[in-house]
């Protein structure tokens, strides 16, 4: 394909590479934190709930390496614009001078997956729909209120980072076998201490107002 | 007509009650403001009425009354009476109630209208479910220094709730069983990304949180002001000051707008801290001008007004450019942005050399302008720049316009400033010359060439000719004996400078002057001199600046012939150095004579180096020593001496080193009063030691003398030893009262044991010899004295009986003088005597100290070894007691051992003995 590298072994490196990069919660997840005053114990926990948004562990291991493919790079393509929007949130781009870099390698990363797709023998056009979150929209609600709002971005950040972790570990399964498109043998998903659970989740969102406006 | 209105105004008054009726109650959450409408039902359309209306609130229950609010309105029966209320706590915190009544207050009425009845109460409150948690107020924005009150309703299942601001938790009052209020007074900024207050329920876990943007004081527009640089456009500028925006699109950066007055136009400003405006062709002059910041919260403006011709802000001049450029003079022209010929503009003009301006001139300009730049240097860069401003009212310099230009070259005007040193080697004379590197105001040029011209005063036909060229500095000339002129010059593309003349005498070279000492200060060094001859066209004073050597980097100074003193002085002179000055004399005929040298230092610092000494001729009692080799020319300072240490090195004691001053001699000969063997001597400024060696002859006399001495002294101490043992030992009638046991028993008295003569069981008594007047000693007091003494001893035996075995009592007359070991003493024929009354013997040993102290002298050796049960019975062998005793009969009665004649007794029991014998005189 043109503008691919016809190394599979070279794609499969730069998207464990970039995947690598990414997880790391210190690029993006805690200047976030800080940034918006959320830099509390309480808030923290609360913002520790993988989202719906992201496709489970499960639904991921359960897809083929084409179907992987598909359900990665749509989900990247949802977030690339969630953190456009997020960018808008922001006074200035320099308040989170990480988001542009996360912006640029989450293409990068679509990228190289569209052409392992490609040298897979699966275009992502063909590709099965991931399960699960897929219809979900990362765009910030605008009905919600800042404070709220602050709390969904900062999951969707720690979703990110979290989700991009999970795919670079699949990335990694994948050195030994290239040419094998079967399922994934199931792994364990190892989260962090304190997470709560990593199937999506409704807990913590905005409890829904009922107050009444006077009449 | 007035009295019908009056009167109908009371009847509609009294008829009809004009009770208002509430028509829409809305809320502003953010504002926390509540906006009241309503009308007076009763009226018809045309009617309009002055009336007064209050209006009631109550928080929580409709008895608790907060606000009771009189608002004036004019009313119609088609148009809605608009009222609002800002709220200090969230609307939704608690429950509201609202009622309004009203009262005519128009003038036409004859009496004051009563109050209507109230409206009915309405009614805002919140309801939520018995688990919610809500906080308000949701999205706030306040600026910085003002009040914010948050309220967090809790569901009935909710009864210990957390709540925290920015991460740090607050008390709140509780306004209810479920409603709780926390006021955060004088907020201050801390974030464009707000400050987020939040509640917390841990079981069942809930939370609500709100964020609360606080922005910075919008601040007023500084320093604004309007200028135009071309007559078209105004632009105005001011410093904005802090930026207001916050993010979130809660608040953006405060905008400008420009509105002027008497046009009527506004402008809103793109940038935040400058805006252009047009300027109408309509001859519009004067601009009244009022910027306005703005942001959410609000407003601030400044004004000005201004004449435009009275900004007007010149562009930069432009078409500068030289002409006319020559060596010392150039002129400049320029052209300045005008608006017409009647436009009179004042430029300034600035020259600059070497970064410094030597010139500044103001010229009054239309369209152009010039100006003549004069007194320039030859072959120099300049730079000139110009800038103008509004001659009739100034405002502000236009910016610079710099150009350079460089002037042309001219021939040298001045002669070179040159010096020479002459001196003489092998017949022939060594000429330096130096001369200093030209000032560009002596040259005028580049690349300058030195020509030097020597011509033989005494043979016209030698003339050498020689060019150099810059930078070198020096050069030298080998020249006879002759006299010689030497004219110096220098060239460069335009011309040649005037020379530089100087003349060589035949003594020149030779003089031969005395230098003198000149005291230098941190101000140099002040020369003076007297005139030696009338003659003189000036005078020269040349030294080194490095001091003596080869390099010396000559200087030197011109003066006036009717100079007589000249200071000297150098950044380049330094402590510790010596300067050689010399002034010359310059005659008429341009010849130098030298007629003083100078020599001193600025500060003088101590010797750092020690001479190298010599000694040379030492002997018994004379030496030299030398140091020619010392160069006191070298030295920090002048030397004023020497100093030499001397001392003898036979002292015993530690001595005193004997100082002699030297005064300018290099050598040193010891003088009479030190002509003695001697240690050593250092120097003051130095630290060697030398010390010189005896003569051999001397030590060899000073052995033998000293040997024999000795012989002498040992032979008289033997002669008088040998007859003072004899007279103590052996004499001729031994007397124990001589002996000096005598002395001791006496002194310490001690009770004593009379042993009587006839205790002894005499065997055999034989007479040796008696002579007469010697006293028997059978138990009388008598004492022998010596000068009694007969001549022929007489010895008094007590034989012991044939067959006795053991020790009988025997009699010793030891002479206790005896304390030599027995090789060297006389013996004594003693009888042994059994030992009594040891503890008798204890007590006497350990009592009298004296007699302890000679024994212990006496025995060390023979009773040191032996352990204290043996010492009773420590022998010394005693052959010699018949020798000793019995010298007569030496010949014929060879010693044979006998009893109490073989051994001397062991000192204790020889002491019982004396002991028992001096007692026994007694």
């Amino acid at each position: 394909m043109r503008g691919c590298s016809r190394s599979y072994a070279q794609l499969l490196s730069q998207l464990q590479n970039q995947a690598n990069m990414e997880e790391n919660p210190n690029l993006l997840l805690e200047p976030y934190i800080h940034l918006q005053d959320l830099d509390t114990d309480i808030l923290r926990n609360s913002c520790m709930v993988y989202p719906s948004v992201f496709p489970s562990e499960d639904a991921l291991r359960a897809l083929s390496k084409p179907g992987f493919l598909h359900a990665v790079h749509a989900t990247l393509g949802r977030l690339w614009n969630s953190l456009t929007a997020l960018q808008k949130q922001l006074l200035q781009d320099q308040d989170l001078p990480r988001l542009t870099i996360t912006k640029h390698n989450i293409q990068g990363m679509r990228n190289n997956i569209h052409c392992l797709a490609w040298w897979l023998g699966s275009p992502l056009e063909t590709s099965e729909p991931t399960q699960g979150g897929s219809r979900v929209s990362l765009t910030p609600t605008p009905a919600l209120d800042v404070f709220w709002s602050k709390m969904k971005s900062c999951r969707l950040l720690w979703g990110y980072h979290h989700f991009i972790g999970l795919v670079g570990r699949v990335f990694r399964e994948w050195e030994d076998n290239p040419n094998r498109s079967r399922r994934h043998s199931p792994l364990r998903l190892v989260l962090p201490k304190g997470t709560r659970k990593i199937r999506p989740s409704r807990r913590g969102q905005r409890p829904v107002r009922r107050a009444q406006r006077p009449r | 007509m007035l009295f019908l209105i009056s009167s109908c105004l009371a009847v509609l008054a009294e008829r009809f009650q004009l009770t208002p009726q509430l028509l829409h109650v809305s809320v502003n959450s953010s504002l926390q403001r509540v906006y009241l409408q309503w009308t007076i039902p009763n009226l018809t359309y045309h009617q309009e009425l002055k009336m007064v209306f209050q209006i009631e609130i109550s928080q929580i229950k409709k008895s608790n009354v907060i606000l009771v609010a009189n608002h004036s309105s004019a009313v119609r029966g088609d148009r809605a009476v608009h009222w609002s209320w800002d709220s200090e706590l969230p609307l939704e915190c608690v429950t509201h109630f609202v009622r309004v009544r009203g009262a005519l207050d128009d003038a036409r009425a004859p009496q004051p209208g009563s109050w209507s009845k109230w409206s009915p109460w309405e009614e805002a409150h919140v309801s939520l479910g018995p688990n919610e948690l809500l906080v308000y107020p949701k999205e706030k924005l306040v600026e910085e220094g003002s009040n914010v009150t948050f309220c967090w309703i809790s569901g009935v299942n909710l009864n210990n709730i957390s709540c925290y601001l920015s991460g740090i938790a607050i008390h709140g009052e509780r306004l209810d069983a479920h409603v709780s209020t926390f006021k955060w007074n004088n907020v201050l900024f801390h974030r464009d990304t707000g400050t987020n207050f939040f509640c917390r329920h841990t079981n069942p876990t809930t939370y609500d949180g709100v964020t609360v943007f606080v922005s910075k004081v919008l601040e007023e527009p500084k320093d604004f002001s309007c200028e135009t640089r071309d007559f078209r456009t105004l632009s105005c500028t001011w410093k904005p000051g802090v930026d207001t925006a916050l993010a979130w699109s809660k608040q953006p950066s405060q905008r400008y707008a420009l509105f002027e007055w008497v046009s009527g136009e506004n402008k809103h400003c793109e940038l935040k801290n400058s805006c252009n405006w047009q300027i109408t062709q309509d001859s519009q002059e004067l601009y009244n001008f009022t910027l306005t910041a703005e942001n959410y919260l609000r407003k601030r403006s400044v004004n000005i007004a201004f004449n435009v011709s009275h900004r007007v802000h010149p562009k930069a001049p432009h078409d500068v450019n030289f002409d006319d450029v020559s060596a010392t003079r150039a002129r400049m022209t320029w052209r300045v942005h005008s608006r017409g010929k009647s436009h009179t503009f004042l430029c300034q003009v600035e020259l600059h050399c070497e970064g410094q301006m030597i010139q500044e001139h103001n010229v009054s300009v239309h369209e152009s302008g010039e100006q003549l730049f004069g007194d320039l240097q030859p072959d120099t860069r300049y730079k000139a720049q110009v800038r103008c401003a509004d001659a009739n009212h100034f405002w502000k310099w236009s910016e610079w316009t710099p150009r350079n230009f460089h002037t042309l070259e001219a021939a040298p005007s001045e002669a070179p400033d040159a010096w020479r040193t002459v001196t003489s080697e092998n017949g022939r004379r060594k000429v330096a010359l130096f001369w200093k590197s030209p000032s560009k105001s002596r040259v005028n040029g580049k690349f300058p060439f030195y020509n030097i011209v020597v011509k033989n005063m005494e043979n016209s036909s030698e003339v050498q000719q020689h060019a150099l060229q810059a930078p070198v500095n020096s050069t030298w000339l080998s020249l006879g004996q002759s006299s010689y002129l030497i004219q110096i010059t220098f060239t460069n593309s335009q011309g040649t400078s005037p020379a530089l003349v100087m003349g060589i005498s035949r003594d020149s070279g030779n003089e031969e002057v005395e230098a003198e000492r000149v005291d230098g200060t941190k101000e140099g060094f002040m020369i003076s001199w007297k005139p030696q001859t009338r003659d003189v066209v000036g005078y020269v004073v040349d030294w080194c600046a490095n001091s003596q050597g080869q390099h010396c980097n000559l200087q030197w100074k011109n003066l006036g012939p009717n100079a007589t003193s000249t200071n000297i002085s150098s950044d380049a002179f330094k402590k510790g150095v010596r300067y050689n000055f010399r002034v010359y004399e310059i005659s008429a005929h341009r010849i130098a004579h030298l007629i003083q040298k100078n020599v001193g230092y600025i500060q003088e610092l101590a010797p750092l180096k020690s001479p190298d000494v010599i000694l040379s001729n030492p002997t018994s009692h004379s030496f030299v020593l030398n140091w020619t080799t010392y160069a006191t020319e070298s030295q920090p300072g002048f030397i004023e001496g020497y100093h030499v240490y001397v001392k003898s090195k036979d002292a015993q004691c530690p001595q005193e080193w004997e100082e002699v001053v030297l005064k300018g001699d290099t050598h040193f000969s010891a003088p009479d009063t030190l002509r003695r063997e001697v240690l050593g001597y250092i120097f003051s400024i130095g630290g060697s030691t030398f010390t010189t060696k005896p003569s051999l002859p001397y030590m060899l006399l000073q052995i033998i003398l000293s040997m024999t001495m000795c012989v002498l002294f040992l032979l008289g101490l033997c002669y008088w030893k040998s007859q003072w043992v004899k007279e103590k030992c052996y004499p001729d009638i031994p007397d124990p009262y001589k002996s000096s046991i005598r002395s001791l028993i006496k002194s310490k008295k001690p009770p004593l044991t009379i042993m009587s003569v006839k205790d002894c069981i005499p065997d055999a008594l034989e007479i040796i010899n008696k002579s007469e007047g010697t006293k028997t000693q059978g138990g009388g007091t008598g004492k022998l004295h010596a000068e009694n003494a007969p001549t022929k001893l007489a010895y008094l035996r007590l034989l012991p009986t044939e067959g006795s075995s053991g020790p009988g009592p025997c009699i010793c007359f030891e002479n206790f003088t005896y304390n030599q070991p027995a090789s060297d003493c006389g013996s004594c024929g003693h009888i042994s005597v059994p030992p009594r009354d040891p503890p008798y013997h204890l007590e006497l040993l350990t009592s009298p100290n004296n007699l302890l102290n000679v024994l212990e002298k006496d025995y060390t050796n023979s009773l040191g070894e032996i352990p204290a049960e043996q010492s009773s019975l420590n022998y010394v062998s005693q052959l010699a007691s018949l020798v000793c005793g019995d010298k007569d009969s030496l010949a014929t009665d060879p010693p044979m051992p006998q009893h109490c004649s073989e051994y001397k007794m062991q000192m204790n029991i020889s002491l019982s003995s004396m002991i028992l014998l001096g007692q026994g005189k007694h």
